[in-house]
């Protein structure tokens, strides 16, 4: 029976241990300086996948990596930014001559780009969601030789938000990060930096 | 596309206008940007409720009530509902990564749904066993629906086999620790099937590994799960554990082959005197030889240090950006052009890189030597024997499933 | 026996999943991987034509960033940037610097080297000895001032946010705005859609306009009549590419044209009635995605380029005479 009663009290003690170990490492990650419960931490709540457009070289792996078919990350217009020009260098192929909404002179391989005029000279550019595959051709054009007012974003109803983003891992720039779920969009202004 | 929650959002307000607007006079507005949000936090939370509910219910099921079929009952719920339903992310399994980059690698906060989700099937399983495995963990339940002709495997092999989580368990905590990777994420293989979409070679694994599924009963489980080593250490000391009698075993033997997952310890004779000095030698001499599995594993986790700190991105760039890797007709890799851009210099690269190489370093010994003590204590659960009466199931690998206890004639009075 | 047949098939097919998972953990190589959305710009960026400039040392100002460049009397090469402007000689040698707060956007020298500077939003005028002269109130609060030039008379203020080019005395009094749209007198206006907006007065003393949104260079008169225009958009050699070009300009000596582009990043030379003439410098030459090659030309032909994306002034020598 002694036999039994050492064994039941190492058990115990070994038991003891092991939640001694769990509460350490929940104590550690709760109250440590940045940890969950730390001054209201806003990333301590969930946190969702998003990428920034300075960093973004527009590889084209947005469109082949991510785990959902087609993918979350699409080109979102910030119209504040653009400059609604006839000759838009995210809309028409480089060296289109007469600019008028035939498909094949698009860049948009999957002609996701809407181009409806306003007033002249200007036109307005919109992005149909439904269509656009997040593949940056557009953000390419517009950002070299435009203001870069097409930009690559997440859209978080459609991201699974996976607990590591295929496309973060395999981003050449380095451009995915967490972001507070609350605050999730990194769209590019001009700021104080000239283009 | 429905949106739970739409935020109106004016970009310009992110930055200073410093910027020539189109004059319009017309008086066509310009438009601003719908920016939808992800589903909400509560959301969140409602799946750690009912992580908790289910945990609850399966263990009242399993321990108290001994229903197979109630079991059953949850596990297709959990393939519903935390498998189809939430996709199998975020899982328990992956929160060991979170919760290792969150404490050793700085600028990483974990969620406190995150931790919910790693903590309590860890102190339920320390409770009452591992009733997590046994309906509520999607992936355990999914292989359990699959296992149609399992097949039984020798004590040195399933020994042997399990020691492959450990590795795994390793690498996984490595890797986010380090902030590199999130293995056990990237090689998961019930994402793909939850959302009915995947690459081809996940698609190629995943139907391989089902395939395998269908004759070694809960493959994954047994001998990748890197979750399951830490539930294994909670099942084995835990405070109460299910058996495969309700009251005392009578050795009928009817339960000899009830578990598919060879989880179920047989009695074993009493030693006599000479055969018990054998055996206490054999234990004395493994653990001697315990510290030099130690030392082995430490050194060839210093050997191939390299080698796994080759999986980092940033000294993935360092290698790519040495001339050997890069032939002038290919088209330029984006990486290199991302790295031109980026204004960091090439020492500024390659002292990053010596110090993660230096991380690693510490890490893998840590590794190593981890793998060379469970190796050796494997060992010893080999050789050693204990003297047993009853049929018992094996409190560090039995899934709590309650399959073997309709084999058991034993009526509780 | 089939047991066993069928746990050793299953074993191997694990370990073969396992050996996969290895392979690509340790083997894979993404970065190989080519980009089928592609958008070509590096076959864009190959000229076919032989530049007829080459290049010399690069000056490395100081400054954190550097945005303009103009030349003065006695040959003095003025680099402005964020936070001053330092001066040089054609030997790349330091001869002066003075510091402000703030950004300049623009430079142009008076003859009497009272550097008038474009801050963003208004203009001021500094003396070579980093003493403020005199700071003109904000136009607009909408203005982005990208260029400015003077004559001996008069300062012109290009706003690319009002789209207006602006006279003032050299006191500061502003005279007239110039390039409104005003159909009555064919001018059509300006269209800026990005902050790149150059103005220059030639050697003969007519002040030029580069309407980037109309792919033009227009020639404004004392009372603000246009005068003449060329350019054209093409991606080929001889017209400006993209949506808005030529991002900047500006005369040699003999006045022929000098301007620049963003998107392809090159600078031509054109002769006074708007025909291509030479590259100076093709997009090789210069980072992808570099915009804002302010330009201006010294007495004997070198042609100075500011590279914002690195930081350097790069100076370009016709090719007969080195």
């Amino acid at each position: 029976m002694e036999k039994q009663n050492r064994r039941q009290f190492l058990r115990l003690a070994i038991r003891g241990t092991l939640f001694g170990g769990l509460a350490l490492i929940t104590g550690d990650l709760l109250f440590r300086k940045g940890g969950s419960l730390f001054n209201n931490n806003i990333m301590s709540g969930p946190t969702v996948w998003q990428l920034d457009p300075s960093k973004c070289i527009q590889c084209g792996r947005c469109a082949t990596n991510c785990v959902k078919t087609p993918s979350a990350v699409k080109c979102t217009h910030a119209f504040s930014m653009c400059g609604y020009c006839n000759l838009c260098s995210g809309y028409f192929k480089p060296g289109t001559k007469n600019l008028d909404t035939g498909a094949e002179k698009q860049v948009c391989p999957v002609n996701a780009i809407k181009r409806s005029y306003v007033e002249d000279p200007f036109f307005e550019y919109t992005i149909d969601e439904s269509l656009c595959i997040g593949c940056g051709k557009c953000v390419k054009g517009c950002g070299a030789f435009g203001n870069g007012s097409l930009q690559l974003q997440v859209r978080h109803p459609l991201c699974d938000n996976c607990n590591e983003c295929s496309i973060a891992r395999n981003c050449p720039a380095g451009a995915f990060s967490r972001v507070p779920a609350s605050d999730p969009y990194l769209l590019k202004g001009f700021g104080k930096d000239r283009v | 596309m429905i949106f739970l929650l739409i935020i109106v959002f004016l970009p310009g307000v992110m930055a200073i206008q410093r910027f020539p607007k189109p004059e319009f006079e017309s008086g066509y507005v310009v438009p601003v940007n719908q920016l939808p949000v992800q589903r909400g936090e509560i959301l969140a939370w409602l799946d750690v409720a009912v992580l908790l509910i289910a945990l609850s219910l399966v263990t009242y099921l399993v321990l108290k009530r001994r229903s197979r079929m109630g079991v059953f009952c949850i596990s297709l719920f959990s393939i519903a509902y935390f498998g189809f339903y939430r996709q199998g992310c975020v899982c328990s399994i992956g929160a060991i990564q979170n919760v290792s980059m969150a404490l050793f690698s700085g600028n990483y906060t974990v969620p406190l749904t995150v931790l919910a989700f790693f903590l309590t099937p860890l102190i339920f399983t320390l409770l009452f066993g591992r009733t997590f495995c046994a309906a509520v963990c999607p992936f355990g339940a999914f292989q359990d629906l699959i296992a149609l002709k399992p097949l039984r495997m020798g004590a040195w092999l399933n020994a042997f086999l399990g020691i492959i989580p450990y590795l795994y368990l390793g690498l996984a905590i490595l890797y986010a620790a380090t902030a590199t990777e999130f293995l056990i994420c990237r090689y998961d293989p019930f994402v793909g099937i939850f959302r009915l979409n995947a690459s081809f070679g996940m698609f190629l694994f995943v139907g391989l590994l089902m395939l395998t599924g269908v004759f070694i009963a809960r493959p994954y489980c047994r001998f990748l799960c890197p979750y399951g080593v830490l539930l294994n250490w909670m099942s084995r000391f835990s405070w109460k554990h299910m058996n495969i009698t309700p009251a005392e075993c009578i050795q009928c033997r009817l339960c000899e082959n009830a578990c598919p997952y060879d989880a179920i310890e047989y009695p074993q004779v009493k030693k006599n005197p000479a055969g018990h000095r054998k055996q206490v030698n054999k234990m004395v001499v493994l653990i001697l030889l315990l510290p030099i599995f130690i030392f082995g594993g430490v050194w060839t986790g210093g050997k191939i240090h390299r080698t796994l700190a080759g999986v980092n991105s940033r000294v993935r760039l360092a290698h790519i950006l040495q001339p050997a890797h890069t032939t002038n007709n290919q088209p330029e890799i984006p990486e290199i052009t991302a790295f031109r851009g980026s204004g960091i210099t090439q020492q500024d690269l390659i002292r990053e890189v010596t110090r993660i190489e230096h991380d690693f370093l510490i890490g893998s010994r840590i590794f190593g030597g981890f793998i060379g003590l469970v190796f050796g204590l494997t060992l010893i659960r080999l050789i050693i024997t204990p003297y047993r009466t009853d049929y018992v199931p094996n409190k560090g690998t039995c899934f709590s499933c309650a399959k073997c206890m309709d084999y058991c004639p034993v009526v509780k009075d | 026996m089939k047991k066993t047949i069928l746990i050793v098939l299953s074993l191997i097919l694990l370990f073969a999943l396992i050996g996969w998972m290895l392979f690509d953990l340790f083997m894979g190589r993404p970065e190989l991987e080519k980009n089928p959305y592609d958008f070509g710009m590096k076959k864009l960026r190959e000229t076919q034509i032989i530049p007829a400039y080459s290049e010399a040392l690069p000056i490395k100002p100081a400054l954190k960033k550097i945005t303009s460049v103009a030349t003065g009397p006695e040959g003095k090469i003025f680099v402005a940037g964020d936070g001053g402007v330092e001066t040089f000689d054609f030997g790349g040698h330091l001869l002066n610097r003075i510091s402000f707060p703030g950004i300049a956007t623009c430079i142009a020298v008076m003859n009497n080297n009272i550097l008038v500077i474009g801050m963003e939003d208004h203009v001021e005028l500094w003396n070579s000895s980093g003493i403020q002269v005199s700071s003109w109130k904000a136009i607009d609060t909408s203005s982005v001032i990208t260029s400015v030039a003077v004559n001996k008379q008069f300062i012109y203020v290009a706003d690319a946010g009002e789209k207006i080019v602006y006279k003032y005395t050299l006191q500061g009094k502003m005279l007239a705005r110039i390039g409104e749209k005003d159909p009555s007198r064919n001018i059509p206006g300006f269209i800026i859609p990005s902050p790149f907006f150059d103005v220059a007065i030639s050697p003969a003393g007519d002040l030029w306009v580069a309407n980037t949104g109309r792919y033009k260079l227009e020639k404004y008169g004392n009372d603000g009549s246009l005068l003449a225009s060329w350019g054209e958009p093409s991606a080929s050699i001889e017209g400006f590419a993209g949506c808005c070009n030529p991002s900047n300009f500006t005369f040699l000596p003999d006045g022929l044209f000098v301007t620049s582009e963003k998107g392809i990043e090159r600078v031509k030379i054109y002769s006074q009635d708007g025909k291509f003439l030479a590259l100076v410098a093709g997009p090789e030459a210069f980072d992808e995605g570099t915009h804002g090659l302010d330009l201006a030309a010294t007495a004997n032909g070198w042609i100075l380029v500011i590279d914002p994306s690195r930081n350097q002034l790069r100076i370009f020598l016709p090719l007969e005479k080195k």
